[in-house]
């Protein structure tokens, strides 16, 4: 310091000066403590820098710089949660454009350089990352997919991810794929841009989680600012590591407090309601690490890592390859991963921080380590997020897993093993007929009976079939067998198209009874309760709910959670706003997980979840289709954090081993769909209906408006746009849901159904 | 028993009618009118008769909320649907059945209006009974396949027939009045017209089900009338002949009985035909526990074989011929109808049976439209300035075209002008004074551009001829 001249100082004043402004993002403005004084002494100095004596001004310089040290010890002692966030958005804070200036050797960007992007939210490179052995350097090459937060860059749009730059990255996934390289994502995104557009926010993330369950590369993520789905589109990776002051949430804490404190749109909400928010929802690292939800976390200087903290991006490098290295070994062998993880267990614990490595580990995998690779990563995921709660059933566990084993094997048999006979049988049997040959007639005929008797006509539902309730008279229509309460009154209603249509005021219970809530005019769908469904979709009886032992619960502790959550749970005499059963439509057998809209409005939390991904493995067990119909949902249950949010990849998962595995998985979507579970396990699907009247997207008008600044029409959500853009496949009338979803059952799907 | 007021939910002569039987039964009635037809005769008479507390103006016939508002604010108990409407509308009825303040609907019960008011259904029920129906499908056809096999069947069975050259009908099950029907002349386009059909009746009826049926040509259309009580009484009143129609299928002649064989010749027993159809209808009439009038529809082909076509579960225009030749033994002059409808409705027994009625002479209803003929039966719009008839106590005129003053016939609606039943003591007496009233009767008007009125006068003079000649 005794060495430094007066020039010096000027430049070392303005690191001082952006200390304190730090510490003023990290407290919310210059309020806390003596921050303001300090940085009007700052200020002074810098000011009147030539008026001091060279002595006096590194005395002064002196004592201010140990009184913001103390200041940054005071701050550091204790983080709150919402100072965890200000770090994150402060614009001192590290990027990925540094990260890869500084982690990695060189990097080639691709798709994109500065402005001249498809998204500069989102940034794709070819990068080289190097690992000492014995003073020597290795090389590996990866690929690296990440946000760009671009501090004071307007055009990287803060790090939102628009749709085609979550496309843009799912294109790069797929090349590293087929280089067989891993990738290394890097989340630093507030949220993803909700808009619809092509290839559509929610649509996008969907497809990115679909790709990524089973992309065949290791894949490492890295949390700084993990914004729900927009984190999730690329945060499906083997090892998830988080820096130890970066934040992962379901929703930013301000979203919350708007919804927790009903604060009506553009109204203003209480500071101390977001902080209370950023408490509960568990953001930070360690929260994360001990709900599970990451794997690891980087440290960071206390009060976080900025721009130019290169001793941390040292430390970052080497978690990433160490990472990439744990990834890679668990393919090979447990032991062999054993041994490294013990080795550099004891080397973590040794104070002083040694980036070397003891041995090289090449990246590359073969195939039966690619599909260990998808094996390890499909258990990994079904083992998170679980914080729900099982009601103590009768019968012991043991009895349940027994069963469970029992059916898998029954149903492997049955039409696994059987039924490839019995198709090969067939064939035979149909080549000698074609013969026409009298002789054969006879042998033929008697290897037919046998046949017929060891493999019984499968009992499809014929075409023709008199006893067919949808062939049957228009007259005897279901709304004899159920009739929506909502119809027990005498009055009449207008429907919302009267003016455009001149649709005439209808009769509650014509309405709601023999019109199953539809104008008959227009064809505007009233909304119906989902026990309608339950009643008029699935043939008389045949509705068999499993799985409600599992409900839903506080996880997280939500402060007044318990609350609304047995106030839900009274009301709707169900333990989660899923209902999973088994049910035939027409004679068929099918699964059925439904999100409906009593519970909590629908949303997904760790019981959802978790029983959508059993109604899932039921449907892969039994080789029955899967139909996913939402009543409405309202997205992730935000009380849950981030233990809501990993349903999505988890959920996804479990369907894309459904769909891979020949099966059929369709999406109806009723009323309102909105958010992550579109994001993820529904807007994945190959089969995405909407029932006619519905809203789908990711984001509703609110938050639309309130994040890109600009209003949506009214419209915007509505299936028929939202089948515009692509997003959806169909369009369904209600009063032909079933007929439509037989035909569905029928036309659609894999081979592995058990009716085909 | 508490005093009935009947709301008359329909308007021009069928409104007249009502009142008529109203006055007669010592009802009270309210009747609605729409602005284009405040000059209407029904509005005058009920005006003249009632007073202005006893007109509603609303602004639709056709809808419900309206007409229940009205018969709420009027304190009316019963609601006559007339003809057309919701004469035939199950769930008008039901509504009427089942609202906070019921209303009793003058008509069938709602489910009876709803199980026979579908072709399919009725001739399911027909079928089910041993009662002829057209060969065909008996219940919407969705599968192509299942389709095409009862096409191939139809026309096998017109060919082993002997049939000229057969066809089949393709129909939308969930249409009428003669929309989204073709006819298909061989087997080969019959996929192509499928389709359209199926696409047709998906889009117009969101039910993509479609009929198929033998078409039939060179038939007669007959009627039976039925009245029948809540009581399971059930009483014939005979048959009609229905067969002179529009090019639309609008009926213009009609004829009770239905056939005459003192007059011509038939190349089958008409006496055993007509038998045949009443026991027939009055058979499905028990099943159904039929409740109020009714006439089921017939046709009839040259080689004497009936098929019920549907039930029209209302008072129809033409009830009135089948009255006028019907006498009931214990009661003084001609029935009526819709007294008799009204009665039923509202619980009474009808305090006859059928050994109380006996049949005499013949009647003739010609419907005066102002339509061009050779055009298409296209209607004509304009001012009727001079409407007379002559007066005999053979012909009863029903109209609601004002004889007094100018009448702009409004173009909302079809330009019917007048009903005119005639009767003879045998059909040739019928068909002469038919003829003689046609002659008589003069209408001069005058359209927009100044060009005289068109009507059907001549074109049913030369129709009277050929009534009930198969």
């Amino acid at each position: 310091m005794e060495q430094k001249s007066i020039l010096d100082s000027g430049k070392y004043l303005v690191t001082l000066q952006d200390r304190v402004s730090y510490l003023a993002d990290i407290k919310g403005g210059f309020e806390w403590g003596n921050l303001k004084e300090l940085f009007e002494r700052v200020q002074e100095l810098r000011t009147n820098l030539f008026e001091y004596s060279e002595r006096e001004l590194l005395q002064q310089i002196y004592s201010l710089e140990g009184r913001i040290e103390f200041a940054e010890r005071q701050v550091a002692k204790r983080l709150r949660p919402i100072e965890i966030v200000n770090i994150v958005r402060s614009v001192q804070r590290f990027t990925l454009l540094d990260i890869l200036e500084n982690c990695y050797d060189s990097f080639t960007e691709l798709g994109g350089d500065g402005e001249f992007n498809i998204d500069p939210a989102v940034i794709a490179a070819r990068a080289t990352i190097t690992r000492r052995v014995k003073n020597r350097l290795y090389y590996h090459q990866v690929m690296v997919i990440g946000h760009e937060k671009g501090m004071g860059e307007e055009f990287r749009n803060g790090g939102c991810a628009k749709p085609w730059g979550n496309e843009k990255a799912l294109r790069y996934m797929k090349v590293a794929e087929t280089e067989g390289i891993p990738i290394h994502f890097y989340i630093f995104t507030p949220g993803a841009y909700p808009i619809e557009d092509y290839p559509g926010a929610a649509q996008q993330i969907a497809r990115n989680l679909f790709e990524m369950a089973k992309l065949r590369v290791p894949m490492i993520s890295f949390i700084s600012e993990g914004g729900s789905g927009g984190a999730e589109a690329i945060g499906l990776a083997d090892m998830r590591l988080m820096a130890s002051r970066g934040y992962y949430s379901v929703i930013s804490p301000e979203g919350a407090a708007a919804i927790e404190g009903r604060i009506k749109e553009g109204g203003k909400v209480p500071r101390k309601l977001v902080e209370h928010c950023a408490e509960q929802l568990k953001m930070t690292a360690k929260d994360n690490l001990e709900l599970g939800t990451i794997d690891r976390i980087v440290e960071e200087p206390p009060l976080g890592a900025k721009r130019s903290d290169f001793k941390f991006f040292k430390r970052l490098r080497y978690e990433m390859v160490r990472a990439t290295d744990e990834v890679v070994l668990k393919t090979k062998s447990f032991r062999a991963f054993r041994a490294y993880a013990l080795r550099r267990q004891s080397q973590d614990k040794e104070k002083v921080f040694n980036d070397e490595f003891d041995i090289h580990i090449k990246w590359t995998l073969s195939e039966s380590e690619k599909d260990r690779l998808l094996e390890i990563r499909s258990k990994k995921y079904r083992a998170m997020g679980k914080g729900f709660k099982v009601l103590k059933r009768p019968f012991s566990k043991r009895l349940t897993r027994f069963w469970e084993s029992t059916r898998h094997k029954y149903y492997d048999i049955r039409y696994g093993l059987l039924r490839k006979q019995s198709k090969n049988l067939q064939k035979i049997l149909e080549e000698v007929s074609s013969e026409g040959s009298v002789i054969f007639k006879t042998v033929t005929e008697s290897m037919r009976a046998a046949y017929d008797f060891v493999f019984p006509a499968p009992q499809k539902p014929a075409q023709t079939s008199q006893q067919d309730p949808l062939r049957r008279s228009i007259f005897m229509q279901d709304w004899e067998q159920y009739i929506s309460p909502l119809a027990n009154e005498d009055r009449t209603v207008t429907c919302p198209n009267a003016e455009k249509y001149g649709c005439k005021d209808l009769w509650v219970p014509d309405l709601y009874g023999e019109y199953s809530g539809v104008c008959p005019t227009c064809g505007h769908h009233f909304p119906l309760e989902y026990q309608w469904y339950l009643e008029n979709l699935f043939d008389k009886g045949s509705v068999r709910e499993f799985n409600t032992q599992i409900v839903s619960d506080n996880p997280l502790g939500f402060k007044g959670f318990d609350e609304k959550l047995k106030k839900a749970i009274e009301r709707t005499r169900r333990g989660s706003a899923i209902i999973t059963f088994d049910a035939e439509v027409l004679g068929i057998k099918l699964v059925v997980a439904m999100l409906y809209s009593d519970f909590r409005s629908g949303t997904v939390g760790s019981a959802e979840g978790e029983k959508f991904i059993r109604a899932c493995d039921r449907a892969r067990t039994t080789r029955r289709p899967f139909l996913a119909y939402i009543h409405t949902t309202g997205g992730i249950r935000i009380h849950e954090g981030t233990l809501g949010v990993i349903q999505m990849p988890r959920c996804t998962l479990a369907v894309r081993e459904y769909i891979d595995s020949g099966g059929l998985y369709i999406v109806v979507y009723d009323n309102n769909s909105y958010a992550g579970p579109v994001a993820s396990f529904l807007g994945c699907s190959p089969y995405q209906v909407g029932i006619r009247s519905s809203r789908i997207g990711f984001a509703g008008p609110r938050v639309i408006r309130e994040t890109t600044g600009t209003d949506v029409p009214p419209d915007y959500h509505k299936a028929r746009n939202a089948l515009k853009r692509g997003h959806i496949q169909g369009i369904w009338d209600r009063r032909e849901f079933r007929k439509n979803l037989f035909e569905a059952l029928m036309t659609m799907g894999g081979p592995n159904l058990y009716y085909k | 028993m508490k005093k009935e007021k009947v709301l008359i939910a329909n308007r021009g002569e069928i409104a007249i009618r009502i009142m008529k039987a109203c006055n007669e039964l010592g009802l009270d009635y309210v009747v609605v009118y729409t602005k284009e037809d405040r000059a209407s005769g029904h509005v005058k008479k009920a005006l003249k008769e009632r007073g202005s507390q006893a007109v509603y103006r609303i602004s639709s016939y056709k809808d419900p909320n309206e007409i229940f508002s009205v018969a709420d604010h009027s304190g009316a108990t019963a609601i006559h649907p007339g003809y057309g409407f919701f004469s035939e509308d199950f769930r008008f009825a039901r509504r009427a059945a089942l609202r906070n303040r019921p209303i009793t609907f003058i008509g069938p019960r709602w489910e009876v209006i709803r199980d026979l008011g579908s072709k399919i259904n009725t001739k399911r029920i027909a079928k089910s009974l041993g009662i002829p129906v057209i060969p065909g499908s008996d219940e919407p056809i969705y599968s192509e396949i299942e389709a095409e096999t009862l096409a191939e069947e139809l026309f096998l069975k017109q060919k082993e027939q002997g049939i000229d050259k057969p066809s089949i009908l393709v129909k939308a099950s969930a249409g009428g009045g003669g929309m989204g029907i073709e006819e298909v002349n061989h087997l080969d386009v019959f996929r192509q017209v499928y389709r359209r059909i199926q696409n047709y009746a998906k889009r117009q009826f969101g039910d993509e089900g479609v009929l198929i049926e033998q078409c039939m040509r060179d038939y007669h259309h007959l009627e039976v009338q039925l009245l029948c009580s809540q009581h399971k009484e059930v009483v014939h009143f005979g048959t009609r002949n229905c067969t002179i129609q529009s090019t639309g299928r609008q009926k213009r002649v009609e004829v009770a009985p239905g056939f005459d064989p003192s007059i011509w010749e038939y190349p089958f027993d008409a006496r055993k035909v007509l038998d045949d159809m009443v026991k027939y209808s009055i058979r499905l009439a028990e099943k159904v526990e039929y409740d109020n009038v009714g006439t089921w529809e017939w046709i009839v082909t040259r080689d004497g074989k009936p098929y019920l076509l549907e039930v029209n579960t209302r008072i129809q225009v033409e009830n009135e011929i089948s009255a006028c030749i019907s006498r009931i033994s214990r009661q003084r002059g001609p029935v009526n109808l819709i007294k008799e409808q009204i009665r039923s409705a509202l619980g009474e027994k009808l305090n006859f049976s059928q050994r109380h009625v006996s049949f005499e002479g013949t009647s003739i209803e010609l419907r005066i439209v102002a339509e061009d003929v050779k055009r298409g039966f296209a209607p004509w719009c304009g001012t009727i300035t001079r409407f007379e008839f002559p007066d005999e106590p053979w012909v009863r005129v029903y109209t609601h075209v004002p004889q007094d003053e100018p009448y702009e016939i409004p173009t909302e609606y079809d330009p019917n002008l007048a009903l005119v039943i005639v009767w003879g003591k045998d059909t040739q007496e019928a068909k002469e004074r038919a003829k003689d009233f046609i002659s008589e009767t003069i209408i001069d008007g005058k359209d927009s551009r100044g060009n005289g009125i068109i009507t059907n006068l001549s074109y049913l003079y030369e129709k009277v001829d050929e009534v009930l000649r198969f």
